[in-house]
């Protein structure tokens, strides 16, 4: 079966209300242009799982798409706090369900292997586990008396991650095979939608299937877009783009700037090429690109 | 922003990583989360000095990485040069910091009280806060997973180092004494670097305690920039820090970090 679909499609598996997970590892790796389609429709009312993250969660909060965030952390590092996430967390506009890393990674476990629940050590002793004990529950194992902590499924309707490619199948690669928390987010979802920067012929899986990441059964939407993790990087291929975090915090500081500002660097482009084009076109794209 | 130290030549930044970095030794297995520019830059201070074998995994993610200069990210592939191994988290990573293979990580927070615990979640009620800050991250997790904590801060004043934190994003030695251990894990935080002072853990109660202070620091002055009372010595005597030597210096400034990313942590 043949997964390759447009933005506009892949996107209208998502429906309001949904719950999706949000692949990237802070300003790396994150399905940006499928978020930037999300804004265009007008998603609403999304429960949004990203396990660290900061453009990706800050976009969608920024144009109302969310209800609830469930994440361990949101930040621009550097360059400072995610500007329209803490606004609106101080605000109460959004939820957020915080959990630790590894919790997170435990919760999408369970989900993935279909278990009551992951155990791990991780936030034993501190406040995040108080926050929400019906799925991070504090218990003593009977054998060893050890504490551990049972992490709940976490089931996803929908997960979206961005790789270097795929072929119309959907199997993908992610080359070099560095998947930071991805593929629990992958195994957890009901339905997968993997944004690549480019489709490869099915030929090139079978000559080396050990570096196959997804299979095609995991994966149910393909979407060819090149530099589909901008302004986040995309290792080894292209780094983040310092002068879109720094512009884009800027203009949150300036209420008139700010509507222009993400009118026209986010909201308004209708295509990838003409948002590339709206944020320094090939100039940026040569100063982002790394290696050959 | 860099602050001179009185009498010295050197700044605040680099008299910081240099004590961090003379803690590390070989037998160090370290790691870095985000916005993480001091320790980063002792684990590569002390590995070009007394400690080649330390282990760094840049980002958590990339072994022992050698970057000619960092990044405005401590999480950013731009600092992923030379690495031996690219992990890949759920694997490579949480295996081994679960099981304290890696043994060494460095936080810091929004606040900290006096047993290392450290709040990077909310100021104010959780559900209705003043602030709200990035979260815990990985905090939750390996404050109590990794045995060899260090903290760092560089804002040493009564609203970092606070009474009582509003939030326990990650554990120090919890509520102190034997509380640490008897959650099941092993060790605790080590030291706190601060831009005022150096602040070790009282053997028993695990309370911070003054190591040194920086040069043209008063232990008075300390006391009063922290919102808790800070244990003394045994001796009652609180020495300087020792100065970094010319050789760390030039390391740092020429070699770990040419373009000052650490002053990203003085704003």
């Amino acid at each position: 079966m043949d997964k390759v679909r447009s933005l506009e499609d892949a996107a209208a598996i998502v429906n309001d209300g949904a719950t999706i997970g949000v692949g990237g590892l802070s300003m790396n790796g994150a399905p940006m242009a499928f978020v930037r389609e999300l804004i265009r429709r007008e998603a609403r009312d999304l429960t949004v799982v990203a396990i660290v993250s900061s453009m990706a969660v800050d976009w969608l909060v920024a144009a109302g798409c969310v209800r609830k965030v469930v994440t361990g952390l949101v930040s621009f590092e550097g360059f400072g706090l995610a500007p329209n996430f803490r606004r609106a967390a101080q605000a109460g506009d959004i939820e957020v369900e915080e959990y630790s890393e590894h919790l997170l990674i435990c919760r999408l476990q369970a989900a993935a292997y279909r278990l009551p629940f992951v155990p791990t050590k991780a936030g034993i002793g501190t406040d995040v586990l108080d926050l929400h004990p019906d799925t991070t529950r504090l218990e003593r194992d009977s054998a060893t008396g050890e504490l551990y902590v049972a992490c709940t499924p976490l089931p996803l309707d929908v997960g979206i991650v961005h790789a270097h490619e795929a072929d119309r199948l959907g199997n993908v690669r992610v080359n070099p095979k560095l998947i930071w928390m991805d593929s629990d987010i992958v195994r957890a979802a009901a339905a997968t939608i993997v944004t690549v920067e480019r489709m490869a012929d099915h030929a090139t899986f079978v000559a080396a299937p050990e570096h196959t990441t997804y299979p095609r059964f995991t994966v149910d939407a393909v979407v060819e877009v090149p530099w589909g993790a901008y302004p986040t990087s995309l290792f080894p291929e292209y780094s983040h783009d310092a002068g879109f975090y720094q512009a884009y915090l800027a203009a949150t500081r300036e209420p008139e700037q700010w509507s222009h500002f993400w009118k026209s660097r986010v909201g308004a482009p209708e295509t990838q090429g003409e948002f590339l084009e709206a944020n320094g076109g090939a100039e940026t794209i040569l100063s982002i690109r790394q290696g050959t | 922003m860099s602050i001179p130290v009185p009498g010295a030549d050197c700044t605040v930044d680099e008299l910081m990583v240099v004590t961090l970095a003379r803690e590390f030794t070989n037998d160090t297995r370290a790691f870095n989360g985000a916005v993480s520019f001091i320790p980063v830059c002792a684990y590569l201070l002390a590995r070009r000095t007394h400690a080649p074998d330390l282990v760094w995994a840049a980002s958590s993610i990339a072994v022992d990485a050698d970057p000619d200069r960092l990044a405005e990210s401590t999480l950013s592939d731009a600092i992923w040069t030379g690495a031996s191994m690219l992990s890949n988290s759920p694997f490579d990573f949480w295996a081994y910091a679960q099981g304290a293979r890696y043994n060494t990580f460095a936080f810091r927070g929004a606040q900290m009280d006096r047993y290392g615990n450290v709040n990077n979640t909310v100021i104010g009620p959780y559900d209705d806060p003043k602030v709200r800050l990035p979260g815990g991250g990985g905090m939750a997790d390996l404050g109590g997973m990794i045995p060899n904590v260090y903290l760092w801060s560089t804002t040493h004043n009564d609203r970092t180092f606070v009474e009582q934190l509003d939030f326990r994003s990650g554990l120090g030695w919890g509520d102190g004494g034997d509380h640490r251990r008897e959650l099941g894990f092993s060790g605790g935080p080590q030291l706190c670097v601060t831009n005022l002072c150096v602040m070790d853990f009282h053997p028993e109660s695990r309370a911070m305690r003054l190591r040194s202070v920086h040069p043209g620091v008063t232990a008075a002055d300390v006391q009063d920039a922290t919102g808790f009372g800070v244990l003394l010595p045994d001796d009652g005597s609180v020495p300087d820090t020792a100065l970094p030597t010319e050789t760390e210096l030039r390391i740092l400034r020429d070699e770990v970090d040419p373009t000052s990313m650490r002053l990203r942590e003085f704003v």
